[in-house]
């Protein structure tokens, strides 16, 4: 008070002008800034071409998005790789998950720092991943790894055990301090290396941990327990059989929403009014509302499962072993305050921001170019959007199937079981077991049919 | 606090914040020359524990097992090297508390790199005994099931790798608790066995570990104040 009785009104009035012309100039910009077209927009593109099975152009979608708009260059690999997996190019699909893995790793830490995510909104960080996609950017390595020389499909399946464990440790060790903990676990990883550790014929104690694993981490995965039991006292194969798997990824999978958090909206607007009524400056008034992204799971797919016949003789139904919508729900679910948390301090930022331009600018409360700057806050709050930037082709669930084979050449029909309980388009293969060993096959199908190829690989 | 104090404190905020944005995640790696510090695993079993157990095991079983640098051969003059135990070492079983993830097949070829370097034994190629077990569908822990050994041997026979004993490579562990900290006791036990006559030989190493909390329990454990 005794500061701004010092002030002479001459002052007040020289001051006020160029405050006001710099609260339009930087409520302009960051217009600008964000007026951007959303991931969101680009991603039902995507999407949408690629349920088609139009694999061109989905990438040709991707492709331009990647040159447009570095900050999204990441998070559209990842849209990539699961682009060329279907188009039968493990080898770059595998190339574009570890280099996103990598990425995301460099920024992991970084995200919190970040100044300019807290003067407009976190679309202009890059983005580091969810820890979801963390975990699923390693399972899809060891996967996609399988389909090729499969050299370090094992490695990429530790990866992603030690990855989720580090996650949720590095949030604290406290029950009740750390969300982290209700985390559910990727049962695909261990599920692969117990296959793996099984076809070495020596390995059984290896397999065993694994599928203990499987067994808590995916109860509902009813192969789980009889894979556990072969492990504990059975064999990979009789002589002279192998051992056909055959994956599925199913279904269309968690994407971003933005959502309007209104108990925080309202809170703001509560302590907007609180601090304008007793302080010397008014606050801008609290219009635009906390938005929010938020992890959803997409409606129930068209396909339940895929139906395994071979030689013309029906053997199986693929059985979840992961079902990534319920997995990206619920991590996010758990991590969803600390968005909120952050949504609201970048919301306070501004604010106090605003408040502390009128102060240093010396403006009487009321005053004119008071309420420009109030207005220019308003604006600049307006321009915040969620960050929807997610991984938008990953699947619904992943599946899969065990068969045990004669060795030889066998013909293999692939046919989606649909909800409605009849069978989708059906896809034939050749494929060959060798005696002893385990041969793979990966099959997209997030419709009512397979997109792209049907990768067949005997590492 | 007043709207010039919470100005202020916004713009210290906004400072500390740019100063953070700085950092980047950055990871930074050394290679560990012999002799420098090695890493020790503070939740589980590393370098540490598996090492000095290899060592141990592998150079007390082999020295019970040493032939006489010559041999003399009764009808005439000349001195011939001593056979070489063939042995196949069938592999690692993990049985500790703990997952050992890519160390299991380090130690298997830790032990396999020494039992090749002693001199006195000649080991079988793991990809062969990968091979007849494969071809045989036997379980490493089912070869003492007389019909199944008898199918191995002669499997290993026919690939030109016949062999006199087998060899076992277990890991186990034991679990103290006391309060938040804890003591594992890790084992690693070899064993040889005369496929001929069933004769076994067993040798077995130990490292303890202590696991704690903080750097305060694990001073305390270490005896200090008391302890030089």
């Amino acid at each position: 008070m005794e500061r701004e009785c010092c002030l002479s009104h001459s002052h007040v009035v020289r001051s006020a002008a160029p405050a006001a012309a710099a609260g339009v100039f930087v409520a302009a910009g960051l217009i600008c800034l964000s007026g951007c077209a959303s991931h969101a927009d680009r991603l039902a593109q995507v999407r949408s071409a690629y349920f088609a099975n139009d694999l061109s152009a989905a990438n040709a979608i991707l492709d331009a998005g990647i040159k447009a708009d570095p900050r999204e260059a990441d998070v559209l690999k990842l849209e990539q790789a699961i682009v060329s997996l279907s188009a039968g190019q493990p080898q770059q699909a595998e190339k574009l998950l570890r280099e996103v893995r990598d990425r995301f790793d460099e920024l992991e830490g970084t995200q919190l720092a970040n100044t300019a995510s807290y003067l407009t909104d976190d679309q202009r960080r890059a983005y580091a991943g969810e820890d979801y996609e963390k975990i699923l950017i390693r399972a899809l390595l060891a996967l996609t790894n399988l389909m090729h020389d499969g050299g370090d499909a094992e490695a990429f399946s530790l990866q992603t055990i030690a990855k989720q464990e580090e996650i949720i440790s590095a949030a604290g060790t406290e029950q009740e301090k750390n969300p982290k903990l209700a985390y559910q676990r990727v049962a695909l990883a261990p599920y692969l290396r117990g296959i793996l550790r099984e076809a070495t014929h020596l390995d059984y104690d290896d397999a065993e941990r694994s599928y203990v694993a499987v067994v808590n981490w995916q109860p509902g995965f009813r192969p789980g327990p009889y894979d556990l039991e072969r492990a504990a006292r059975g064999t990979h194969s009789a002589p002279g059989n192998g051992v056909l798997y055959v994956f599925a990824l199913t279904g269309r999978g968690p994407y971003k929403q933005e959502v309007v958090e209104v108990p925080s909206s309202a809170a703001l607007l509560i302590a907007g009014e609180i601090v304008s009524a007793v302080g010397s400056q008014t606050v801008p008034p609290n219009v635009a509302p906390v938005k929010v992204p938020r992890v959803v799971r997409p409606p129930p797919g068209a396909t339940q499962s895929v139906a395994i016949t071979v030689n013309g003789q029906p053997v199986g139904t693929t059985e979840t072993i992961t079902d990534v919508s319920d997995l990206a729900v619920r991590q996010y679910e758990a991590v969803f305050p600390q968005v909120v948390a952050r949504a609201v301090a970048r919301r306070v930022v501004k604010k106090g921001a605003v408040v502390g331009a009128k102060e240093m600018s010396g403006l009487d409360k009321g005053s004119l170019a008071g309420f420009a700057l109030d207005m220019a806050g308003v604006a600049w709050e307006a321009t915040e959007s969620a960050d929807t930037r997610c991984w938008g082709l990953l699947p619904d669930k992943i599946q899969v199937l065990r068969v045990e084979l004669p060795a030889g050449e066998h013909d293999l029909a692939l046919a989606p079981q649909l909800v409605a309980g009849r069978p989708g388009l059906a896809r034939n293969e050749r494929i060959s077991i060798v005696n002893g060993r385990n041969t793979y096959v990966l099959a997209v199908v997030p419709d009512t049919a397979v997109v792209g190829q049907v990768l067949v690989s005997t590492p | 606090m007043s709207l010039e104090k919470l100005a202020r404190f916004a713009a210290g905020v906004s400072l500390l914040v740019l100063i953070a944005a700085g950092c980047r995640g950055t990871q930074y790696a050394r290679v560990i020359q012999p002799g420098q510090t090695e890493m020790v695993g503070s939740h589980a079993a590393g370098q540490e524990t598996f090492r000095p157990l290899i060592d141990e095991a592998v150079v007390k079983l082999l020295a019970r097992h040493e032939s006489p640098t010559h041999m003399q051969v009764s009808t005439g003059p000349e001195l011939l090297p001593p056979p070489k135990m063939r042995l196949c070492f069938v592999g690692v079983e993990n049985k500790t508390a703990e997952e050992i993830g890519d160390f299991k097949e380090q130690i298997y070829e830790s032990i396999d790199s020494r039992l090749l370097e002693c001199g006195t034994c000649a080991p079988i190629s793991r990809r062969y005994v990968e091979a007849g077990l494969m071809q045989t569908r036997i379980r490493p822990s089912d070869l003492f099931v007389p019909d199944n050994m008898r199918t191995f041997v002669a499997i290993m026979e026919q690939q030109g790798q016949p062999f006199d004993y087998l060899l076992f490579a277990k890991l186990t562990s034991g679990t103290t608790q006391e309060n938040k900290n804890y003591q594992r006791d890790y084992m690693l036990t070899l064993e040889l066995i005369n496929v001929q006559t069933g004769e076994q030989d067993k040798q077995s190493a130990m490292i303890s570990k202590g696991y704690h909390q903080s750097w305060i329990g694990k001073t305390w454990a270490q005896g200090w104040p008391w302890s030089k």
